[in-house]
């Protein structure tokens, strides 16, 4: 078996608000003049060294515990998964 | 004398220590909308409790950039008494007036309970009038209250520390540390001991009626007045 | 797409005396849904007494209101979001709270005060696990943020509530009578202003959504549930009491359910004015077009009538806040609403037609399954010695467990008002800076009493929220109720409403206080499985203290002391926690009420209290006489020792006096010194009561019955009490 990192973002959806990208980008950025920064959404990274006998296998590992253990909230959040 | 009860957007507690300064104290002190303070026309500066900017980004984070700081820091050059409470030590420690960070409770969870605290340092402009070692009895309720140090900042700020969790004789125990600071560390100062933050609410802490007995949260309000009256 | 029956689209037609256009449709859907109208439930809530002197506001507008003395108002409002919930557990919560909070501000009022009523499943199955973590995170995560403690609850487990958890949300506010500010627009010529959040797509149907049931297909109703932001909700309350300050708000109403078809119509009607608005003035997050702008249910936006004179002045304190506002039109004289989008007229109604839905008449059938519920029970009974068994297991099942884990994530001290804090008494006390002056305020129901018979289950809700109101020194002067039901379209669902309402109606008539508020939450059952919840109306009661120092707390106070119980105990314990979790029978009559010998109870502690004659003060609910004792010792961290055999009952054994839940039954703790007075206050009350033991510097809670003696270690009953919840919830499964 080899160790492969997956690298999880969970971003919050376009169609679901995130207040806290809005009030980021609304009451520090623009107060502050960078006015050419449009939108932030926020997220949270998740790092998994996980054992597998190729990517594939540990891709399917990690998507496993992501929705059985409902860490990605499918109501709200977007999910990029890479690994290498 | 006047003191200042600084309003971000966000904060919840400013009524809460304007009561006890104004009714309980009867000391001349206003809330002053972060934007319009000026450090000339105040002795002390209090920093509530609350949630300023939502705590998005980092609690204390967006309001560290408040121009209100450059008046703190204004303040501070006169020696003045600035009070940071919960949120306000928050935002003292991510504009840089007070060293380390405060990061989420090792529970995960917001908690809300009284504790006891254990006075570290009496030689600051709000536990003057405490003695040090005296055991005292405050509420907390905070998610992000954790105080985190490196190794290098603990030894340089080792002198600073005003309060700590301990239990009700005064021991410093791992059990008696609610959020998992380091050393329990609950209140720190800056090296003149005219700035203090702290986690724990003396606000709550500073009537009977909330209190019980001892209304341990007072004496920090009173240490301040002290202060300023002997730094006239 | 539309959840109108043709009955309806009839009425619609007849009312418009034309068919009505694909923008209209949408605003008669939502408003006429059983979220927005009420349509199934308004008859049978007629039978609510909701008058006296001190009733301000009665019913109907955003918020109940009761004056408690010299100019000062309480308001009261409870609000439901359990569809929501089920689906998205923190955003559903959370948002319930701002909506709440919202419409107890949109009075004039400063939201002090919430309350959480809460029903979940089995807390050991993993779904229910991430209901309650979820729930409670959002609650608490809303509620901390924008400064409101919350300050007492009721939850209760049971399985009928595992995919429908019920999550009912009370707040309560205080202003001075002349500050009120109605949910009414009045003067032709003022500004219509909508004031916070940028609108989006959020819950598109969202009160519609709520009137139907959850089925496989609602985990694709997303859009339907929305995203709180308790900052701006914070920033919010901050501005809108300032604005009013300023004295030129008029009028103001929250948008909630049904957005601002709903705030448009009802303003409007209620004050029989007009309003012309021009809706592409509205602050939007993304482009959308005039039907998705009307239903919008983006959270935190109020809208303001405002008077012109003054908008300079209200508006410059949405700045100071960095609230986005946009004034989208103006009060006219005829009672006519004209919307238009970009200057072209797509609306013009009468308003009242969207807003008087029809009033539908359910029919109801009692219930097959009442008269099992009445069958005899059966069971073996314990050994005395086996009574330190019984009691821990009872203290650790979840309906009788602490819910400390739950309250410690609450920030219940903020506003430095608390008194009484969760856990430490049967009610929360706040105080109100004036003077002496406090409120204590409490939820309850028993939602399988309610089950066993509605009608009685349903008056229990209401004495118990009343007597635990007053053990805490509070005289109880108004209730608002929180329906929760299955599908009301099915007729043994609708007989178990009206039988509740009837029983609420008859429990305030006799006890003589009004109910000034409430919600209908129907369709809460689970299509998929056929199970209705158990029908729960959360009474909350709301008790004025005269001396807050006088407040009293239920933990065991000095050793020595007294401990008397007040009531008479029966063999009633058919629906109780003793024969649910040690005997696993869950039929039976439960506990009987009697209003007046309430109302006696209420007005005797009260007085007990008032004249400090008493140290401590508990209820007797959940569990029984053994459980409030119990709760007694914990909380004070001292032992007592009772003599079973002392307390007034008409039992035949042991366990029906120790664990029956029979109604009006108060624990008191008194000092040798003051017995006799107590004693002859009990006497002129004419209310049954007994010495039965007393406070005892022993580290155990001993219950004695003739020679035998059975003892449980107080740090046992600690550690199984307060432990119990938390390690359900984070246990494997």
């Amino acid at each position: 078996m080899k160790k492969f990192r997956v690298e999880v973002i969970l971003k919050c959806k376009r169609a679901a608000r995130d207040p806290e990208g809005e009030t980021i980008r609304e009451n520090l950025l623009l107060v502050h003049g960078f006015k050419n920064v449009e939108s932030i959404r926020t997220g949270k990274y998740l790092e998994f060294i996980v054992k597998a006998n190729d990517v594939e296998e540990a891709m399917k590992e990690v998507y496993r515990a992501l929705n059985e253990l409902r860490i990605f909230n499918p109501v709200i959040h977007e999910l990029k998964v890479s690994v290498e | 004398m006047k003191v200042a009860v600084l309003k971000f957007p966000g904060t919840n507690c400013d009524e809460d220590v304007l009561h006890v300064l104004r009714n309980v104290l009867k000391v001349d002190a206003n809330i002053v909308w972060h934007e319009h303070f000026k450090a000339d026309s105040f002795d002390a500066a209090i920093l509530p409790g609350g949630f300023s900017y939502g705590d998005y980004l980092r609690a204390g984070a967006i309001a560290a950039h408040s121009p209100s700081v450059k008046q703190l820091e204004l303040m501070d050059d006169d020696c003045k008494p600035i009070l940071g409470i919960c949120n306000g030590f928050q935002i003292l420690v991510e504009a840089g007036l007070l060293p380390g960070a405060l990061l989420l409770n090792s529970t995960l969870t917001f908690i809300c309970k009284w504790v006891h605290l254990r006075v570290e340092k009496t030689d600051t402009a709000f536990t003057n009038l405490f003695k040090t070692g005296q055991v005292v009895k405050m509420p907390i309720a905070h998610k992000e209250g954790r105080f985190f140090a490196d190794e290098r900042t603990l030894k340089r700020i080792s002198e600073r520390i005003v309060l700590r969790y301990c239990d009700e004789n005064g021991r410093v125990t791992e059990e008696y540390n609610p959020n998992g600071s380091t050393e329990n560390i609950a209140g720190i100062c800056d090296k003149d001991g005219n700035i203090v933050g702290l986690m724990p609410h003396p606000e709550r802490a500073s009537e009977k009626i909330l209190s019980g007995n001892f209304p341990d949260g007072l004496l920090m309000f009173k240490s301040m007045l002290k202060w300023m009256r002997e730094n006239e | 797409m539309s959840s109108l029956s043709p009955e309806e689209l009839e009425d619609i037609r007849r009312r418009l005396g034309r068919e009505p256009s694909e923008i209209e449709l949408g605003m008669f859907d939502v408003m006429w849904s059983e979220h927005c109208s009420y349509k199934s439930s308004k008859k049978v809530l007629k039978m609510l007494p909701t008058k006296a002197p001190y009733v301000i506001v009665g019913p109907g507008q955003d918020a109940g209101m009761v004056e408690i003395g010299d100019e000062i108002v309480i308001a009261m409002k409870i609000e439901s979001h359990n569809h929501p919930s089920a689906i998205e557990p923190y955003n559903g919560a959370a948002t319930g709270v701002g909506g709440i909070v919202r419409d107890i501000l949109c009075m004039g009022a400063k939201p002090i005060a919430l309350l959480d009523s809460l029903r979940f499943g089995n807390p050991a199955k993993s779904h229910v696990k991430w209901l309650v973590k979820g729930v409670v995170s959002g609650i608490a995560d809303y509620g901390n943020c924008i400064g409101v403690p919350t300050v007492a609850g009721d939850i209760e487990f049971d399985d009928s509530f595992e995919r429908n958890c019920l999550v009912n949300v009370c707040c309560i506010g205080v202003c001075r009578k002349k500050s009120i500010v109605p949910s009414i627009a009045r003067n032709p010529g003022d500004l219509v202003i909508v004031v916070g959040n940028t609108t989006g797509r959020d819950g598109l149907h969202g009160a519609s959504f709520a009137s139907k049931t959850l089925t496989e297909e609602s985990e694709e109703e997303r859009s339907a549930v929305q995203v709180g932001n308790p900052f701006m909700e914070k920033l919010l309350i901050d501005a809108t009491l300032e604005a009013i300050k300023t004295g030129y708000v008029t009028g103001l109403k929250d948008l909630g359910g049904g957005g601002l078809t709903c705030a448009l119509t009802e303003m409007s009607t209620a004050g029989n004015v007009g309003m012309d608005v021009d809706i592409s003035k509205l602050h939007l997050r993304e482009p959308l077009t005039p039907y998705e702008i009307l239903l919008s249910e983006s959270q935190e936006r109020m809208l303001f009538i405002v008077d012109p004179k003054g908008v300079k002045k209200v508006t410059a304190v949405f700045d100071k806040y960095g609230l986005q506002y946009s004034i989208i039109g103006k009060v006219t004289k005829e009672r006519k609403l004209i919307v238009r989008f970009k200057g072209k007229i797509i609306v013009e109604i009468d308003p009242a037609h969207i807003v008087k839905a029809p009033v539908l008449d359910r029919e109801t059938k009692k219930p097959s399954y009442i008269s099992k519920a009445q069958a005899p029970i059966k069971y073996k009974m314990p050994k005395f010695s086996d009574l330190p068994k019984v009691i821990l297991r009872l203290l650790s099942s979840p309906n009788v467990a602490s819910k400390e884990w739950i309250y410690r994530q609450y920030d219940h001290e903020v506003g430095v008002r608390t008194v009484v804090r969760p856990g430490e008494g049967d009610a929360a006390v706040l105080r109100i800076f004036e003077g002496k002056l406090g409120v204590a305020i409490k939820s309850d129901c028993n939602s399988h009493h309610m089950y066993l018979d509605p009608y009685v289950g349903c008056m229990e809700a209401a004495a118990e929220a009343c007597r635990n109101v007053a053990c805490v020194g509070g005289r109880p002067i108004a209730v608002v109720d929180g329906c929760n039901f299955g599908n009301p379209e099915n007729p043994e669902i609708f007989w178990q409403f009206r039988e509740a309402i009837r029983g609420l109606s008859d429990f305030l008539g006799e006890f003589g206080i009004p109910c000034i508020g409430g919600n209908v939450s129907f369709y809460n059952e689970d299509e998929v499985t056929g199970k209705a919840v158990k029908p729960t109306v959360m009474v909350v009661a709301l008790g004025v203290v005269k001396d807050v120092e006088k407040a009293k707390t239920m933990s065991l106070k000095e050793d020595g002391n007294y401990i008397l119980v007040i009531g008479e105990t029966f063999n009633e314990l058919g629906g109780s926690e003793y024969l649910r979790v040690i005997h696993g029978i869950h039929h039976g009559k439960p506990p009987t009420v009697n209003p007046k010998l309430e109302k006696r109870t209420v007005n005797c502690i009260l007085e007990l209290i008032d004249r400090n004659l008493v140290e401590a003060v508990h209820d007797c609910s959940h569990g029984g006489l053994a459980i409030a004792l119990a709760e007694m010792c914990i909380k004070g961290a001292r032992g007592a020792t009772i003599d079973i055999a002392k307390v007034p009952a008409q039992c035949e054994s042991f366990d029906q006096i120790l664990f029956s839940e029979t109604n009006a039954r108060v624990i008191i703790e008194a000092a040798p010194s003051k017995l006799k007075d107590v004693k002859n206050i009990l006497n002129t009350y004419k209310l049954k009561h007994e010495v039965i033991g007393k406070v005892c510097s022993s580290e155990y809670f001993k219950l004695c019955l003739n020679n035998r003696v059975a003892e449980i270690g107080i740090d046992e009953m600690q550690d199984a009490y307060s432990k119990a919840l938390e390690k359900t919830l984070f246990s494997k499964g």
